[in-house]
């Protein structure tokens, strides 16, 4: 008995392996885990994508439920997602953007041109859809890395009290919106 | 050919001195934790690389991060500490003893035991078989005899 039990040993052990491995295969290595979750919306002071003269601060974004969509015109992932997000505004969700300016380092992209960004940003706007009641701008990315942001598109759900509820990573299609959004916006907005 | 290898090498040191300004540190001992910061920490986008290797925006992003904090006189717990709470702790390439990690810590541990154990189990089984008396060494010298003898004939 306990000869045959220990001739299986390899065998068992190697189904353990098996096991193990083959989910590995549908594990997301994308979906991170972040710090920030639960936590207030951390404090910041920037300027509108459109405007020169406004600002905005996180007290500007207390007291409603809203996503914040962290975006930019050179990622191709936001450009896809931007459709049916303006289909989740016309629904009503709150949608602000955090515009990720990934040209503003010189060492990645050339020099940066205020007005030539803002025509980019109103013609692809205007032709996928625009889901934004406005649109922060996040120069040199100092938000973005208070908030634990690796790239576009990522996407924050905020409640009313400025606590991040969710830190989504990549974009947000219907699929997504139904496992992982609906259910937390559904307890937010009875 | 002599003069221009001499020349590309000339051309390529100022640029690299150029680049180096900005890591500039107050002393040694500053230098020294920016480089083991940005060996330990790890890029979030290219998930394979620490920042140090890494060419993304977001590396790029954490190692200027990182000089400011070094700069400011933190010390290295402390920008690691400063990152996790951003980044989560898949930042740091040293994972911390949670319940979740527990097993990577045990179960090498728990493997060398096993393994030890089995060995002393098993001698200690042959050991016991191996209890030999007269009366076996009797026997023993009684069935050589005959065997030799049966060999003889």
């Amino acid at each position: 008995m306990n000869r045959k039990f220990l001739a299986l040993l390899p065998l068992l052990a190697f189904v353990l392996i098996c096991v193990f491995l083959y989910q590995g295969l549908f594990a997301n290595p994308r979906e991170l885990q972040t710090g920030r979750i639960g936590q207030a919306m951390p404090s910041f002071n920037l300027p509108d994508l459109m405007q020169d003269d406004k600002r905005w601060q996180q007290t500007d974004l207390e007291g409603e439920v809203y996503l914040l969509n962290v975006w930019g015109t050179w990622c191709p992932t936001c450009l896809a997602e931007l459709g049916y997000l303006t289909q989740l505004r016309e629904q009503g969700v709150k949608i602000v953007g955090l515009y990720y300016v990934q040209s503003y380092d010189s060492d990645f992209d050339g020099p940066f041109d205020m007005d030539s960004l803002r025509d980019e940003v109103s013609t692809m706007l205007s032709r996928a859809g625009d889901p934004y009641q406005f649109n922060i701008l996040d120069l040199e990315r100092t938000l973005a890395l208070d908030l634990g942001v690796s790239g576009a598109p990522e996407t924050f759900l905020v409640d009313s009290s400025g606590t991040i509820l969710l830190h989504h990573t990549g974009d947000i299609n219907p699929r997504v919106w139904r496992a992982k959004f609906a259910p937390i916006m559904q307890e937010l907005t009875p | 050919m002599k003069y221009l290898f001499i020349g590309l090498v000339l051309l390529f040191s100022f640029s690299v001195t150029a680049e180096q300004d900005r890591y500039v540190f107050a002393n040694d001992e500053q230098a020294k934790r920016f480089g083991e910061l940005t060996k330990e920490l790890r890029c979030p986008k290219c998930q394979n690389q620490n920042i140090a290797d890494s060419d993304a925006v977001v590396a790029k992003d954490l190692r200027d991060k990182v000089i400011v904090l070094v700069k400011e006189g933190k010390s290295k717990d402390e920008v690691i500490e400063y990152m996790i709470d951003r980044y989560g702790y898949f930042v740091h390439y040293e994972p911390p003893v949670t319940p979740a990690t527990l097993i990577l810590w045990v179960l090498p541990i728990l493997i060398v035991i096993i393994g030890f154990g089995f060995i002393v189990i098993r001698q200690r089984k042959a050991a016991i078989k191996q209890n030999w008396n007269d009366q076996d060494e009797e026997l023993l010298a009684k069935l050589i005899a005959q065997n030799q003898r049966q060999e003889q004939k």
